[in-house]
């Protein structure tokens, strides 16, 4: 999730393609997605961990698929550039399909419940911890990111330029 | 406006993931869900202006 927040943001700022509100939405939605991951590794594995990802990635999945049929007319350039073929937002369709996909693998493996509630959680490695502070960083990066491009009001449709770095005409 | 909202929503439910209790964390991202689907949902019933 770290390695998609922080793609998505590489192309906002290398490519200088601002995110749209459905844009916007998805990029949300694999930040929520992160946080079942995070409560497995802070309270350990539970169904009820892996459901509210799965939500999660349905959800964004639904948001990914709205924009590609808004784009699916024959002709239609689509939105944004594409990367290896497929638009940032045929690539969000097709992760969140990869992350339900996986999270009903993880959820065959029974035996990481026994014991539900009853004995603490293994500490988190160096790798989870540095996974979790950095998905952190990138979602609170996106909250200024946001606040920069939308402003205080209605996010644009077609996003071109960071409302609040505007500069007022007199 | 509300994006950023949705992120800093996001932010607080990682952090009370991380630091606070499971019951607030779950209730929180429950509520987090909600408040994404409802946006897209606003959003949805807007009229399309399109760009091609």
């Amino acid at each position: 999730m770290a390695f998609v927040l922080a793609a998505a943001f590489a192309a906002q700022l290398i490519l200088n393609e601002l995110p749209c509100p459905l844009c916007l939405l998805q990029r949300i939605q694999f930040a929520v997605l992160a946080i079942g991951p995070m409560l497995n590794v802070r309270f350990g594995p539970r169904p009820s961990h892996y459901a509210m990802s799965l939500l999660a990635a349905a959800a964004g999945a639904a948001f990914a698929m709205r924009q590609i049929l808004l784009h699916i007319m024959p002709g239609d350039p689509g939105y944004g550039s594409a990367l290896l073929g497929y638009h940032y937002y045929t690539w969000a369709f097709i992760a969140f399909a990869v992350a339900i996909v996986a999270i009903a693998a993880m959820l065959l493996f029974d035996r990481q419940f026994e014991g539900d509630g009853e004995a603490p959680p293994v500490a988190a490695g160096t790798f989870a911890r540095t996974a979790v502070w950095l998905v952190i960083a990138l979602t609170a990066l996106n909250v200024l990111s946001t606040l920069l491009e939308c402003g205080f009001a209605a996010c644009p449709d077609n996003p071109v330029e960071y409302e609040l770095l505007k500069r007022k005409s007199l | 406006m509300e994006f950023a909202a949705l992120f800093l929503a996001t932010t607080v439910v990682m952090l009370v993931t991380w630091f606070g209790s499971r019951t607030l964390a779950l209730a929180l991202y429950a509520a987090l869900l909600l408040a994404s689907v409802a946006t897209y949902l606003h959003h949805a019933t807007d009229v399309l202006k399109l760009s091609f």
